[in-house]
């Protein structure tokens, strides 16, 4: 090194060198994106728990039918969660929400433009349909929908919003991870459905909760793997 | 060794991670100064002298706009600013390129 005032910043570099400080800043400025490990896997374990725990809970108030001895009358007692089950999902989805939020404001702030805009609103894309869905739900409990209809319903369509939201996320920003999870929960959701209750909550937790968790998995693998090729890099 | 000339206002440690970041934001993206200071693990003082001078260049924008009470200075990459970085990676790898043969 001929001199020191390299300190200031107005060291001459070689090629390689001014290439391996751009990638490396590049990944440093993924600071001011959300983060996947942290998003997938909340949401993950409040999908694996919540879901889990309104499985466990249906077998329990549901367990008349599972006596071998099936009565007449007895098939129509689909096991519903309890209500303590209920509250217990609410308060992890309610959590994952309010850690989502925080995670990316925190992420994000200090940002403004063009990409803030749209993140902006793609947020209130998410509140908005909710909201939409809410109405939908509450609609088809007004034209008399029963407690199994109302399950399947806002299971569905909640799965629907969140699918649909990835796949524009996924578009938007071309993050192809984003978009495959979308695809997965859309086709998770449309099986659950189908499987019906109370095992549409099973499938929920292994393969809903298990897709985001895979997902944090695979940006855990990618992220190590992106800083070792810094870190050879900066051996080289 | 090809003739490739690099830009001297880019080809510094400093100036160079500066623009950098700026260039992996979107573009037309502003960043606030704590925020990119924060990013590039620099003094203000330094940041701030490293900026006047691609500002000089017309590579980044200053602006100094109020949040509330709160005065606040918003950094941006000029449209000039990033066509001098993709020319300054090109040239980059051209010049690697020629080392190597």
């Amino acid at each position: 090194m001929t001199s020191l005032s390299g300190s200031n910043g107005d060291r001459p570099l070689d090629p390689a060198e001014s290439l391996r400080l751009i990638a490396a800043q590049q990944e440093k400025v993924k600071d001011v994106e959300p983060d996947g490990r942290v998003l997938y896997g909340v949401w993950g374990l409040a999908w694996l728990l919540g879901y889990t725990t309104l499985y466990v809970s249906s077998l329990r108030s549901g367990a008349p039918p599972a006596t071998a001895t099936l009565e007449i009358g007895a098939s129509d007692v689909v096991g519903q969660p309890e209500p303590w089950a209920f509250l217990a999902f609410t308060f992890l989805v309610v959590g994952a929400v309010a850690i989502t939020i925080v995670h990316i404001m925190t992420r994000v702030s200090g940002v403004r433009g063009a990409s803030a805009r749209s993140g902006a609103l793609y947020g209130w894309a998410w509140f908005i349909s909710f909201a939409a869905m809410s109405m939908v739900l509450g609609g088809l409990a007004r034209a008399g929908a029963n407690p199994e209809v109302m399950s399947l319903a806002s299971n569905s369509l909640s799965c629907l919003v969140v699918g649909i939201m990835y796949l524009a996320g996924g578009a938007m920003w071309q993050e192809t991870r984003l978009y495959v999870l979308g695809v997965w929960i859309l086709l998770v959701a449309g099986a659950a459905t189908i499987v019906g209750l109370p095992d549409l909550y099973l499938v929920m937790a292994v393969a809903g909760g298990g897709g985001f968790l895979l997902m944090a998995f695979v940006e855990q693998v990618l992220r190590v793997r992106t800083r070792r090729r810094l870190a050879g890099g900066a051996r080289a | 060794m090809p003739d490739v000339e690099l830009d001297p206002v880019i080809h510094a440690q400093a100036r160079l991670r500066v623009v950098a970041t700026l260039s992996a934001l979107g573009a037309g993206d502003q960043i606030a100064f704590p925020r990119l200071q924060k990013l590039l693990e620099m003094t203000a003082g330094n940041l701030s002298t490293h900026l006047r001078k691609l500002e000089d260049a017309e590579y980044v924008t200053v602006t100094k706009t109020h949040e509330g009470r709160t005065p606040a200075t918003y950094i941006s990459l000029t449209p000039r600013g990033r066509r001098a970085f993709e020319v300054y990676t090109e040239s980059l790898s051209m010049l690697l390129r020629g080392a190597g043969s």
